[in-house]
């Protein structure tokens, strides 16, 4: 991802009023963490697996965060256990940012994740919109955010084609 | 060996009413539940979560103590939690374990499966090595207290594993309904909203609100 483009996902979570981040990170959204590890305003605590990146976004929200979990395509599979656990039995809201690697364009052999990205987020009961064009970015990732809190789930932004390209 | 009642018993006659609690599912929460009728808990932190959690509510208020009531099938789920902590150093946080090295120890006769805490691992050792300096074990409790005290009076973060009996014998009678999650959830964020001085739940009226 170009920084241009990861400095639009920033844009969209500070926008958004996200104020504490979660994650593993990955090659496609690697400026993306690294900018929200430097910004003042949004906290980012990189954890050691994207499940435990969960149970932090959950604890921070307990306490008044605003949080957004930024994973990767295959840290989706490995965060769903508790994904599915705090959107179903909990309840709890948390913004979940991921780029769609192994959709139609990608040009590594990551085909596995059009297979599990989106039925995933499907099974686990996620809402999601999958984002195109960068020109995009920002205004999803606000208007997820913003569902997310009101109806009490986790909601799920997926970056492709020239948004993520 | 003392049992998870005994030391829960013990917890519930020392900490503090605005002391954060998060417990995990099975009996450290519902031992908990019986026990400690209070506004400051958070239940049911499925395997892997408790600590997480007890972490970034840690992050989110770091002018409330807060206490992860852990277990170690639950904790080793999500080791790597302690290095993550270690390196954030929540001087808040602390991850009391309730180790009975076993899997399904919270049933009352049946015995479940070893965790590798009933064999070779040490948790207050990983934890040390993790970089968590304030890690302790305890098999008593005049020594549970103690360390709880001290850990809830002093700077952390603190790591304390507690050996408790594998099986859990003896039991609290039930006579509360523990929340469930969803139930919690409202509990829980009012209390935080209405002490801590912050916005959770939020309106859900959008422009109208």
């Amino acid at each position: 991802m170009k920084p241009e483009k990861a400095q639009l996902v920033v844009q969209g979570l500070k926008e958004a009023g996200v104020d504490f981040t979660a994650g593993v990170p990955d090659a496609q959204f690697i400026e993306v963490y690294k900018m929200l590890a430097d910004d003042p305003d949004i906290r980012y605590v990189g954890t050691a697996n994207e499940a435990e990146a969960v149970g932090v976004g959950f604890g921070a929200w307990f306490g008044g965060k605003k949080p957004a979990l930024i994973l990767a395509t295959s840290g989706l599979l490995v965060a769903t256990y508790h994904l599915a656990r705090v959107n179903i039995m909990h309840e709890v809201p948390l913004l979940v940012v991921v780029p769609y690697r192994g959709d139609i364009g990608d040009p590594r052999w990551l085909g596995l994740y059009k297979k599990t990205t989106e039925p995933g987020l499907d099974a686990m009961d996620i809402p999601y919109r999958v984002v195109s064009r960068s020109a995009d970015i920002v205004r999803t990732i606000k208007e997820c955010n913003e569902s997310a809190r009101a109806w009490l789930k986790c909601i799920a932004v997926i970056l492709n084609e020239e948004a993520l390209w | 060996m003392v049992t998870r009642l005994a030391l829960i018993k013990e917890l519930a006659s020392i900490v503090p009413e605005d002391v954060l609690v998060v417990s995990s599912i099975g009996n450290n929460s519902a031992f908990w539940g019986q026990l400690a009728e209070r506004e400051a808990n958070l239940f049911h932190a499925t395997l892997g979560m408790c600590t997480p959690a007890a972490f970034g509510l840690a992050m989110a208020l770091p002018n409330r103590k807060v206490l992860a009531l852990d277990a170690d099938g639950n904790l080793i789920l999500n080791l790597g939690v302690l290095g993550t902590i270690a390196n954030e150093n929540p001087t808040n946080l602390t991850i009391l374990v309730m180790d009975n090295g076993n899997y399904l120890g919270s049933h009352k006769k049946e015995p479940g499966m070893p965790t590798a805490t009933g064999g070779k691992m040490k948790l207050e050792q990983v934890a040390k090595a993790c970089g968590i300096e304030s890690a302790w074990a305890v098999q008593e409790v005049a020594a549970f207290r103690e360390q709880v005290q001290t850990a809830l009076a002093k700077a952390g973060p603190h790591f304390i594993r507690a050996r408790v009996e594998a099986l859990d014998t003896e039991r609290p009678g039930k006579s509360k309904r523990v929340p469930d999650p969803r139930e919690n959830k409202y509990q829980f964020a009012k209390y935080i909203e209405r002490t801590a001085g912050v916005e959770i739940l939020g309106g859900g009226l959008g422009n109208f609100g």
